[in-house]
């Protein structure tokens, strides 16, 4: 049973591991109206893992090379590449009867994804132009997004608004099916200076998407075809004189029209430490509620899947499912002579049902626990 | 929904008043030695980023927040 | 609620409405105005902008932290360097709050021009510097001729040409 099922499932995780937010042209800092001074060149190596009790588990091994250069002053020409495989058996509770055949289809379990933007600098702002580009065997994602940054006289306060297309391409290699998928997304934010050593930021989205969002390699799913959703970022950065040390906290929430609310918690702290060694530890909170249509475990026919309603929009996909998850994570970095940085993390994730404060978590669960490691080095030139 | 964009304005618009309230404190040019810092910027390094969100927005039902575009994602 | 929400958007509007009005207010010296004059410590007993009368100065406000300084300070070496038999003057006010700082950064960019300390920020005040770094370049009749903000590369031959036209039309 294992074998057939798994590499299937590992397609879900694979497709679910598509360019998403990956490399959004994200709100830029305080001194939004500047040039780089310089560029700088970047790689980044990750090894992530997960695993359930007494279940194989799942490899993502991931390279990311990051080029961004100044030019003249006003220019900066930013593009990362990032190619990734996925190696091992899903750890999902649900993979067990998973029943589709179509297995021999498959290519390589790899993805290739390619990002560029151009940013034009002003006295006072700046504009963002940036193209994406994500392929694997069976999904294929374009995306254009246009961004632009105000800031006041002052300099202590940052609009920035923007705006994508992004147009997905799904074949699945287990059914005759070629489907699409189009997301519109606007941003809002406002970066303000609030003292010396407090800076903070507002960023209000909404994306609209309409579709294919079922996944085609569960046999039991069905998801309605619009999935609209609105967030609200808040972020704050502050500086300790004492420690010389800065904390970054941050706070999302999450609403979308599947049904599903999110709040999410993240506290970083960064300690600089002699031998220009920077020391950072993390932690991340976040729980969700279930979708509209997700039908939980049950406990009588476990682990066969429960009853479903086959009239309406239905999944089992835990993802979808009410629980709340922690993260502690810990950065060290290091920045040797001639601007050569090397930096180490690694993060420890462990998904709970029960820890979901939002709604009743799905007690039929398995508990579920990611570990992921990141070396990276880059150079500013 | 409307309800909800009812409430995320509402938010948006506390949270901003307050900011920009207090932002008339105004910092000086001159006074931004600890701003200036990379760990006091919201950018961060952009790989790490990219690999961290990517997987918590392909493990968890929620995505998005800190920008616009990028490319979709077949996760859920 | 939606009329409350209503109150709290107009509100969040007029406030920053009004804080970009106050902070747009704060004095900025334009060209044509008389340079502030200013007494500051330098390396070498005090810099004043009298003492450089009858040069033209160019003054420059920078910080050790700031990147674009740190870039303009092989260029102003080599202006100095080039216009001092011209006339040409250049004093480069720090503005670190802490003047150790700054002792540091000169330590690792030595500078072949005048350096005074602001710590306190009396001068860019007066002059109503916007951003880091910010210059000044003043005629041999105390007027301010330029202001420019930021520095980079492309900048550079700019700033040298309007230094050159002032020195020669003030010979």
């Amino acid at each position: 049973m294992k074998p057939a099922s798994s590499i299937k499932s590992t397609k879900v995780i694979g497709a679910a591991l598509t360019a998403a937010a990956m490399f959004l042209p994200s709100a830029k800092p305080a001194f939004a109206d500047a040039a780089p001074e310089r560029g700088i060149v970047a790689f980044k190596y990750l090894s992530y893992r997960d695993s359930q009790p007494d279940v194989d588990r799942i490899n993502i091994n991931a390279y990311s090379v990051r080029a961004m250069t100044p030019i003249a002053g006003k220019w900066a020409i930013d593009v990362t590449g990032v190619l990734d495989s996925v190696t091992g058996a899903s750890p999902h509770y649900y993979s067990f009867f998973d029943t589709v055949s179509g297995a021999s289809k498959l290519k390589a379990d790899t993805r290739k994804a390619l990002d560029l933007s151009v940013t034009r600098y002003f006295p006072t702002g700046s504009l963002t132009a940036g193209t994406s580009y994500s392929e694997e065997s069976d999904y294929i994602s374009r995306s254009i997004s246009l961004q632009g940054s105000v800031a006041s006289p002052s300099k202590n306060t940052t609009v920035t608004l923007g705006g994508s297309v992004t147009t997905d391409t799904i074949t699945p290699n287990n059914i005759e099916l070629v489907d699409r998928k189009k997301i519109y997304s606007a941003l809002l934010g406002v970066t303000q200076v609030m003292s010396k050593n407090d800076i903070v930021q507002v960023n209000l989205s909404r994306s609209v998407g309409e579709g294919y969002y079922t996944d085609p390699y569960r046999p039991i799913d069905n998801r309605p075809r619009h999935r609209n959703y609105t967030t609200v970022m808040t972020k704050w950065n502050h500086y300790f004189e004492s420690t010389e040390g800065a904390s970054r906290l941050a706070y999302r929430y999450y609403a979308d029209t599947f049904g599903i609310r999110s709040h999410t918690f993240s506290a970083e702290y960064v300690q600089p430490l002699p031998n220009d060694f920077k020391l950072m530890p993390s932690v991340r909170l976040y729980s969700q509620t279930a979708a509209d249509f997700y039908v939980p475990v049950d406990p009588l026919y476990a682990p066969e899947p429960p009853e479903v309603n086959f009239d309406g929009y239905y999944t089992l996909d835990q993802r979808l499912s009410a629980f709340g998850a922690v993260t502690l994570g810990l950065k060290v970095s290091k920045k040797f002579a001639d601007e050569w940085l090397v930096d180490v993390r690694y993060d420890h994730c462990m998904q709970r049902d029960h820890w979901a404060i939002s709604g009743k978590g799905d007690s039929g669960l398995a508990p579920f626990n990611m570990d992921f490691i990141q070396v990276g080095l880059s150079k500013e030139f | 929904m409307k309800k909800i964009l009812i409430r995320v304005v509402a938010a948006f618009g506390c949270l901003t008043s307050i900011t920009t309230m207090s932002g008339c404190a105004t910092v000086q040019p001159w006074e931004k030695q600890n701003l200036a810092k990379p760990e006091m910027t919201f950018e961060g390094d952009k790989l790490d980023t990219g690999y961290t969100e990517h997987i918590y927005s392909s493990k968890e039902a929620a995505s998005g927040g800190s920008g616009v575009g990028g490319g979709g994602c077949g996760c859920n | 609620m939606i009329i409350r929400n209503r109150k709290i958007i107009r509100g969040f509007l007029l406030t920053m409405m009004l804080c970009v009005g106050a902070s747009s207010m704060a004095l900025a010296v334009e060209p044509g105005d008389k340079a502030p004059g200013f007494e500051l410590p330098g390396q070498q007993g005090n810099v004043t902008l009298a003492e450089a009368a009858g040069s033209v100065v160019y003054v420059d406000f920078w910080a050790s932290w700031c990147g674009p300084c740190r870039q303009s300070f092989p260029w102003m070496n080599q202006l100095q360097e080039k216009y001092r038999a011209s006339g040409l003057k250049i004093i480069a006010v720090n503005v670190d709050a802490k003047s150790e700082d700054a002792k540091k950064f000169l330590a690792q960019n030595p500078a072949g021009f005048t350096v005074a300390f602001d710590p306190k920020g009396v001068t860019p005040s007066s002059y109503g510097v916007k951003g880091m770094p910010t210059s000044f370049l003043v005629g041999r009749d105390g007027k301010v001729i330029f202001r420019h903000l930021g520095f980079n590369a492309a900048d550079k031959d700019k700033i040298e040409n309007d230094i050159k036209a002032a020195l020669e039309a003030s010979k």
